[in-house]
């Protein structure tokens, strides 16, 4: 009798005890933490937001039915594909270059995606694959780092927040999430570079490159890579690479993002176009000599089409 | 099969399993140009409307703002045509070309039902893959006949008949107002509100209106009769200043050519 | 008799697709953002006028194109959660904030995506014209123009050319001006969407477009000659947000 009454009540230690659970089980899209600031991520004391899933028995094939543009180019929802991102380490630290095309199928949806994710003012994430992905679990990664520092009173090592990352979409496997990505950044250990993605592959580097374009970009790459780069030096091959990228794959293009990663933080060097690379050059700017990456320049009067003065004599 | 460099007569279809294969490996044919249209026809005392909109499309996209759709098969016998523009354009011309013979052969003006005995009988014979959905019209000698052929080649005779896209929005209109022995005017006009119905409330459809009159004595094609779609004046001027395409290199190559001709003597050659 | 033992497949197909077309963009003190009023289903026009430009508050604009279901549904959760940031801070939210409340609402329905394509405009808050676009999901980015929707891959050519420039040379001594007055992008709007009603059949019947200018903006006065103007602001001192409606082509 009296557990019964106890069920009802509404002023016992009981009810009390019941009302907090039953608000700890609700989902929070209702939740008091709507109201602040960090609206959306969910309750962070609660770990991972939640997400609504449809009732049906395979909500992966669902998604899949619905998303998956490369089998149907038809389909309703698309997710951009296509894309040529590489970061490398050296001695004086890391860069990171992009490009900055979008495309859903053969359109161009965009051509000034900012496809490096300003994590914190140490840690750059790049973005590969689902750009709503990244963007989304780059920023709430940032905010496990900002609790990592006001818990541990130092900052996250790249070690750690790419292995948090990297943890965080293993536990998605399966459901449909796409990402690459390099977690970039300045610890202290020196520069880092991690590679992670959403099948859960997590791998510690000196270089990498990812997308649709990073074959090209490897290209480039891996015939001017040393260790001893000066920064100048070592961002241009950054830009060179990410031209060459957008020069050949039609999936990559438009302009190229160049950051460069010290001891004092990430620094954004600049935006390039890759028309402007190819036919003007980069401009005044350290480590290049100014002229056009295009070789119409280095084969003037030398090639077949253009032939040379005195051949052409003769 | 002896191979041969001659291809036979009629269709190629050897490609189909291959492009069947390609379209489920997520490679889509080329889409063909469609007249997602509405086209209409109906008896009155004296004769025969016919009506058609101007729209063709591919997939969402208009392709031609003011087509043609009503096809000449004689001079007293016409043709809408809906479903691939190609093909209703074909298979129309074909029989067109095969009555002007048969009255050459026959030495009589040819029947509207021999125009329809040769549609269906071709539409027939390729089971469904001339995609071509008709309204036949015209007056001879046993007087007005209406007809709509399908694609797969059935046929239907009927004293108002609709087809395409906007066919219900059109079959609407006729059914509430379509009375038997009305007069040419309000025959026209009910053919010109038929159509209406379907260039705005059928998204396949638009553009403006073409009508055809036949009658006993005389046929009236009134193409654009109707048009309450007219393009409307940009705001602005999209005019380029000149120097506004920039170019990677400039060659100019002299088209005339000069030349000298050198007399080296000797006898001419005999050339006779 | 089929038996009920047999196993049985069911597809569920929650989504649909609704046509239109939706465009933003960003002028230096102002930003517009229209939509066409049609909504349609297949060949068929299920109804001339539905809106897909909504004003949130006073300094946002959010434009919705896809599935109208969810869009609708969409815009109304972004209200009621900009309604309970009023209740709770007192003063409306900022741009750059309800682009991020709609990034993680979006993405909230990752595995269960809105099939809604979202541009944002108004004014930031340092009084500069703003213009967000969204996809399904919710990767953003600020940008100074986009268009979405069926019509997309007509008009955002033709603004890449003219409010960008793209594929256009300034001439010899000049360069081309950052941000266009708003007549010009008045015009430039109207004429997107006649054209795209020309050559789209999903496009058409009417046309929304909404201005916001930041606080005191001097571009106001461009105003003067519209017609079909009405303004719906709802504060006195703050941004201000205009309607200009217009007919388009029906067929």
């Amino acid at each position: 009798m009296n557990s019964f009454a106890e069920r009802f009540s509404t002023t016992t230690a009981a009810s009390h005890m019941r009302n907090a659970q039953k608000l700890a089980e609700e989902d929070d899209e209702f939740d008091g933490t709507m109201w602040g600031s960090s609206a959306g991520f969910g309750s962070i004391a609660k770990g991972v937001p939640s997400f609504t899933v449809p009732a049906v028995a395979d909500p992966t094939a669902f998604l899949r039915l619905h998303t998956d543009d490369h089998a149907d180019p038809s389909c309703r929802i698309k997710i951009q594909h296509g894309t040529t991102t590489l970061a490398f380490r050296f001695q004086g630290g890391v860069i990171v270059a992009v490009d900055s095309r979008a495309t859903a199928g053969s359109y161009i949806a965009s051509g000034t995606v900012k496809k490096v994710i300003e994590i914190n003012p140490y840690l750059l994430g790049t973005m590969a694959g689902g750009a709503a992905d990244c963007q989304y679990w780059e920023t709430y990664l940032g905010m496990h780092c900002r609790l990592h520092e006001l818990r541990n009173r130092e900052r996250i090592s790249v070690s750690a927040a790419s292995k948090y990352l990297s943890n965080l979409v293993y536990s998605y496997k399966g459901m449909g999430l796409s990402m690459g990505t390099m977690i970039c950044g300045w610890d202290k250990t020196g520069p880092a570079v991690f590679y992670v993605d959403s099948d859960g592959t997590r791998l510690k580097g000196d270089l990498f490159s990812v997308g649709s374009g990073s074959t090209f970009a490897y290209g480039v790459l891996d015939q001017g890579y040393r260790w001893d780069l000066t920064d100048e030096e070592a961002q241009e091959l950054g830009r060179r690479s990410i031209y060459a990228a957008g020069h050949r794959d039609a999936f990559s293009g438009n302009s190229c993002n160049l950051y460069h990663v010290k001891e004092d933080g990430w620094k954004f060097i600049g935006n390039y176009d890759i028309s402007k690379l190819h036919y003007d050059g980069p401009g005044n700017v350290p480590g290049s000599d100014g002229r056009p990456y295009g070789y119409d320049i280095r084969v003037e009067g030398l090639s077949s089409t253009n032939a040379p003065e005195v051949a052409a004599a003769a | 099969m002896a191979s041969s460099i001659h291809s036979g007569p009629g269709f190629d279809f050897s490609n189909e399993i291959r492009n069947n294969f390609m379209a489920e490996k997520g490679l889509p044919l080329p889409k063909a140009t469609s007249t997602g249209t509405t086209i209409v026809g109906c008896l009155f005392k004296d004769g025969i409307v016919l009506g058609a909109d101007t729209r063709a499309t591919e997939g969402p996209i208009v392709a031609d703002k003011n087509c043609e759709k009503i096809h000449y098969i004689t001079e007293s016998i016409r043709c809408c045509g809906a479903g691939t523009a190609a093909d209703t354009e074909f298979t129309t011309a074909l029989i067109s070309s095969n009555m002007e013979l048969h009255a050459l052969s026959t030495g009589r003006k040819p029947r509207v039902v021999t125009a329809m005995t040769m549609l269906k009988q071709m539409l027939f014979r390729y089971q469904g893959h001339i995609g071509a959905a008709l309204v036949l019209g015209g007056v001879d000698a046993t007087g007005p006949h209406l007809f709509t052929i399908h694609p797969h080649g059935s046929t239907d005779k009927l004293p108002y008949v609709t087809m395409g896209s906007g066919s219900l929005a059109a079959m609407a209109v006729f059914e509430s107002a379509w009375r038997p022995d009305m007069d040419r005017e309000s025959a026209l006009t009910l053919v010109k509100s038929a159509i209406s119905a379907g260039i705005f409330n059928d998204l396949g459809s638009g553009s403006n209106v073409d009508a055809c009159i036949i009658t006993a004595s005389s046929t009236e094609m009134l193409r654009n009769v109707e048009m309450p779609n007219e393009r409307v004046q940009k705001e602005r001027d999209y005019k380029f200043r000149r120097g506004t395409t920039a170019w990677a290199k400039e060659s100019v190559r002299d088209l005339v050519v000069s030349e000298t001709v050198q007399w080296v003597g000797g006898e001419a050659m005999d050339t006779t | 008799m089929p038996s009920i033992e047999q196993p049985q497949q069911r597809q569920f197909n929650p989504y649909s697709e609704n046509g239109g077309t939706i465009l933003a963009i960003a002028g230096a003190d102002f930003s517009v953002i229209a939509g066409d009023t049609r909504q349609s289903e297949g060949y068929s026009i299920q109804t001339r006028y539905a809106p897909k430009v909504f004003r949130l508050t006073d300094r946002a604009v959010l434009a919705v194109n896809g599935f109208a279901a969810d869009g609708n549904m969409f815009v109304k959760k972004v209200r009621q959660r900009l309604e309970w940031y009023r209740h709770a801070h007192a003063k409306d939210m900022p741009l750059r904030a309800i682009a991020r409340l709609i990034q993680t609402m979006l993405y909230a329905r990752r595995f269960f995506p809105f099939y809604v394509y979202n541009i944002l405009g108004g004014i930031e808050e340092d009084g500069t014209g703003a213009v967000y676009s969204f996809d399904p999901v919710g990767s953003y980015e600020r940008e100074a123009c986009r268009a979405a929707g069926a019509a997309q891959s007509l008009v955002q050519p033709f603004l890449d050319n003219q409010i960008y420039f793209k594929n256009q040379l300034p001439a010899p001594g000049t360069s081309h001006p950052a941000h266009l007055p708003l007549s010009t992008v008045l015009s430039l709007v109207i004429d997107s969407f006649t054209s795209a009603t020309e050559r789209h059949i999903e496009v058409g019947d009417g046309l929304e477009i909404y201005i916001v200018f930041s606080k005191g903006s001097t571009s106001l006065q461009g105003l003067a000659s519209v017609r079909g103007l009405q303004e719906v602001t709802t504060t006195d001192d703050g941004e201000r947000v205009f309607v200009i409606r217009r007919e388009l082509k029906k067929d």
